[in-house]
């Protein structure tokens, strides 16, 4: 599956993918309560920071997958100010009225507010999925939190199956091209034309899926309850001070920018 | 071998299997026995039932496919219907057809595991055994590589690896070479001798490019489409004997034993029966005496280099001055970057119209990339490809497909409608014609193609050799004048693929440019005039037929081999320069005949 990951054998590399769940999680979930730009500027600016220095990523590649995201920042900076709630904004100056249009500059903080908010958020899925083998998460999850492993290794097959089902669907366009479908046309020829994808692609599906059945089958998958592990995953002390250090230091944001006062109401807390 | 006691492994006791849904049963009281250590070549025209015997050994039918079974199989004591899956995996593994579908992790390490974790072996042993696995494949050094990243012949190794890991004593392969290019096979033939030659398994075999295996093979089982056996014993027999069965059933014959036949069909009897290439080297090497051979090397075939010469001008545009016919597919300087990989570089190819072009090369050597560039399938740039003198990117899409034609490689992804006359009427009625020519022209077409008594069927529920020949009658049926096929017989017995070859020689006769992708060198001498070998993005070589197996370089670098009779050829002067079972004959009976002549004389 086409995944962000890179191997590698950094710090961050090397740690349990359930410790970077663990210590991104809190956090997540505490900078999608907050209001004010500084919180999650000050977040990003810590994730960076462990991308580069604790997973050894190159700066380069940290900065294409940041630019990846810009249009999403730049767009919710220019819809916010249109779309914000007129009386949260209006005793602010107003900086621009063009007819119905009006921004004010509490619109604008808006704005800025949420697309740094949106971007800390996805900024702190990167330790995680710039570092993580997808098998090694899988492995973890049914070793040290009890999924099924029958469940965890039938998701990760079935991942396999998107990049397959992508081709797939690339190629039976093409082939339906080459027949004289063209892909112009309303809702209705829209429609036609996937209803005409779906059996070809579904018959590939359902042989390849056969096939991977198979072949997991006749290697005795499934024939125990449990099985065992070549690969053992587990918390090390590492893991510990990693996941304590994360949270430490975000607290340490946190406590700094309300010790300054820049910390702003939480969602929670607000009256809305 | 007679000084081994041949012990019985496999027993297989009026073995009938239905599966759910199907009217006919794929396999009906079957009764085989396979000894320990053989190594048995199963054949069969495609449907027979050779994969259902195959998954019925260890066990995944029943327990994993839905079917019905009745009678008896019991593998080294273990009834399979009886035993676990757990228990039968540790007896029997099977490396299947498609390299991809068969990995369940992303490295190579842990897809060896993966078999031992679920019979749950202590995990301080698989260290030993994942080594011990790697090294068995000769890939000692592999463990720690993706498994997507490996080239087809390692991923069948990988494949078989994993089944070593534990430790079964039958290897059954289904099909493992279909999905390589001829140097993956070789790769796959050359796994499967050392596993022979440590003698410690009984090995099953499903396949049928046969010349380059048989000498690993000490039987064989033949089944019609029924399921019945009609032919099972030594290599020599079965196709010595039983070759008139074998040919009605459209099972796939070594190219030397075909040979054989034929010189007996002339009147020559060879000393010994060959089914090897070692031996038929030798025999027809000893019987046809090496003096004659250089007065005969040069009779071969006329090759017609470029058919447009000699046809009057149809297109409009002139792009050489010295041609009046538009060449039927011009490419010019052609590149492409696709994810970072230069999958095509300044590649330059012209195919003059009533061409037979095949295109070859390695997996991954660019051959689909090229064809789908020829109709625009992948994005063109301007003034690169050019279809009879107009370059494609202005030519609408609705007019290029009147005037080319492209078969997919699995037919099934390019059927639009639900009956096998709208399949063919499709583009002539997008094309505006009026019904009663609409339907004229469809039965006229599907009458062709064998088609006409389905023309009611849904293209779904046809036949492999069925739904491929109704792909290609679509791509006809707008008079499309040049022909683009992407492997067009994978997957098929030598009959429907012999059928679908023919059709093309037809079509060519006709006038028509064709144009085939494949991996099939025995193919390409036999139908092509002329070929284009790709080799990493490259076009390394574009010329006669001929030219190019008499290039070991090119072959060498593009992980090409040569056709069996060219193989053969080049061990039996006699047989100097012939590429088909055609040429050899030929070549022979000429060789025979100037004995018989000095003979006469003396």
């Amino acid at each position: 599956m086409q995944t962000i990951y890179k191997a590698g054998d950094s710090f961050l590399h090397r740690l349990n993918p359930l410790s970077k769940v663990l210590a991104t999680l809190p956090v997540l979930a505490f900078v999608a309560l907050t209001t004010d730009p500084w919180t999650p500027l000050a977040i990003i600016g810590l994730n960076i920071l462990v991308i580069l220095v604790l997973g050894r990523i190159p700066l380069g590649r940290v900065l294409r997958i940041l630019a990846l995201l810009s249009p999403l920042m730049i767009g919710f900076l220019l819809i916010y100010p249109l779309v914000v709630r007129r009386e949260l904004v209006q005793d602010t100056p107003l900086l621009l009225s063009l007819g119905p249009i009006q921004v004010y500059q509490g619109g604008l903080r808006f704005g800025i507010a949420t697309a740094l908010r949106v971007f800390c958020l996805i900024s702190l899925s990167l330790p995680f999925s710039l570092t993580t083998d997808s098998s090694d998460f899988i492995r973890a999850l049914v070793q040290q939190w009890n999924l099924p492993y029958r469940v965890g290794y039938s998701a990760m097959a079935a991942f396999r199956f998107v990049p397959m089902l992508q081709t797939e669907l690339s190629l039976i366009q093409a082939a339906h091209r080459v027949r004289g479908i063209s892909n112009k046309g309303g809702l209705r020829a829209q429609y036609d034309r996937l209803k005409r994808y779906a059996v070809p692609l579904l018959a590939t599906a359902i042989r390849q899926a056969e096939r991977t059945a198979l072949a997991m089958d006749g290697r005795a998958f499934g024939a125990f309850e449990t099985r065992t592990y070549f690969k053992r995953m587990a918390f090390t002390p590492r893991d510990a001070a990693f996941v304590l250090g994360f949270w430490l230091a975000c607290a340490l944001i946190v406590v700094t920018l309300a010790h300054v006062g820049l910390l702003g109401s939480l969602v929670l807390l607000q009256q809305v | 071998m007679p000084w081994v006691v041949l012990h019985m492994l496999i027993e297989i006791k009026e073995l009938s299997i239905k599966y759910v849904g199907r009217k006919n049963p794929a396999l009906e009281h079957l009764t085989l026995r396979f000894n320990a250590g053989e190594t048995v070549l199963l054949l069969g025209a495609s449907g027979c039932g050779k994969s259902t015997l195959a998954l019925a050994l260890n066990g995944l039918i029943p327990h994993s496919v839905g079917a019905a079974l009745s009678g008896r199989i019991v593998v080294d004591g273990l009834d399979t219907q009886q035993a676990t899956v757990a228990d039968l995996a540790q007896k029997v593994g099977i490396v299947f057809q498609d390299p991809e579908a068969q990995f369940v992790t992303l490295k190579v390490e842990d897809e060896i595991v993966f078999g031992l974790e679920n019979l749950c072996r202590p995990p301080e042993t698989m260290r030993a055994a994942v080594d011990a696995a790697l090294a068995a494949v000769s890939m000692p050094d592999a463990g720690e590589r993706e498994v997507f990243k490996l080239s087809g012949g390692e991923k069948q190794r990988i494949a078989l690896a994993s089944l070593l890991a534990m430790e079964p004593q039958v290897l059954v392969f289904d099909e493992p070479t279909a999905n390589l290019d001829p140097v993956g096979t070789r790769d796959v033939f050359a796994l499967i001798a050392e596993h022979k030659a440590r003698n410690k398994h009984t090995i099953i075999l499903i396949e049928h490019k046969l010349d380059e295996l048989m000498h690993l093979i000490d039987r064989v089982v033949v089944l019609d489409r029924t399921g019945q056996i009609i032919a099972d014993g030594p290599p020599r027999e079965v196709f010595d004997r039983h070759v008139d069965a074998l040919r009605a059933e459209g099972v796939w014959i070594p190219q030397v034993c075909l040979l054989a036949h034929a010189l007996r069909e002339c009147g020559h009897q060879l000393d010994l029966f060959p089914v090897t290439l070692d031996e038929a080297a030798e025999v027809i090497g000893r019987w046809a005496p090496t003096a004659f051979h250089s007065s005969f090397a040069i009779a071969h075939r006329e090759s017609v280099t470029c058919a447009s010469l000699s046809r009057d001008g149809k297109g409009q545009m002139v792009i050489d001055e010295e041609q009046a016919v538009p060449f039927a597919i011009d490419v010019r300087h052609l590149s492409c970057v696709r994810s970072g990989r230069r999958v095509l570089d300044d590649v330059s190819l012209r195919v003059g119209q009533g061409e037979f072009l095949a295109i070859v090369g390695a997996n991954g050597a660019g051959k689909t990339s090229l064809a789908q560039h020829l109709m625009d399938i992948l994005p063109t740039p301007k003034q690169t490809v050019f279809i009879e003198g107009q370059d494609v990117r202005d030519i609408p899409s609705h007019k290029l497909i009147e005037r080319a034609g492209y078969v997919f490689q699995n037919p099934e992804h390019q059927f639009v409608t639900n009956s096998v006359f709208d399949e063919v009427a499709y583009g002539l009625r997008v094309k505006g014609l009026l019904a009663s020519e609409v339907e004229a022209q469809t039965n006229a077409m599907l009458d062709r193609f064998g088609l006409l008594r389905l023309a009611r069927a849904n293209p779904f529920t046809l036949s492999h050799g069925q739904k491929r020949r109704l792909s290609v009658a679509t791509m006809l049926a707008m008079g499309q004048r040049t022909l683009i096929l992407d492997e067009p017989t994978f997957g098929q017995d030598q009959r429907n693929a012999k059928a679908l070859m023919e059709l093309l020689r037809d079509l060519h006769r006709e006038g028509r440019t064709v144009i085939i992708i494949t991996h099939d060198m025995a193919l390409v001498a036999e139908y092509a005039e002329r070929v284009a070998v790709m080799s990493g993005g490259k076009l390394l070589f574009d010329g006669d037929v001929r030219e190019l197996f008499a290039r070991p370089d090119v072959l060498h670098q593009a992980r090409l081999t040569p056709p069996p009779i060219a193989q053969l050829a080049e061990r039996v002067p006699a047989l100097h320069g012939a590429l088909t079972l055609e040429e050899a004959v030929r070549h022979l009976s000429l060789v025979t005949g100037h004995l018989q002549m000095t003979s006469d004389k003396e």
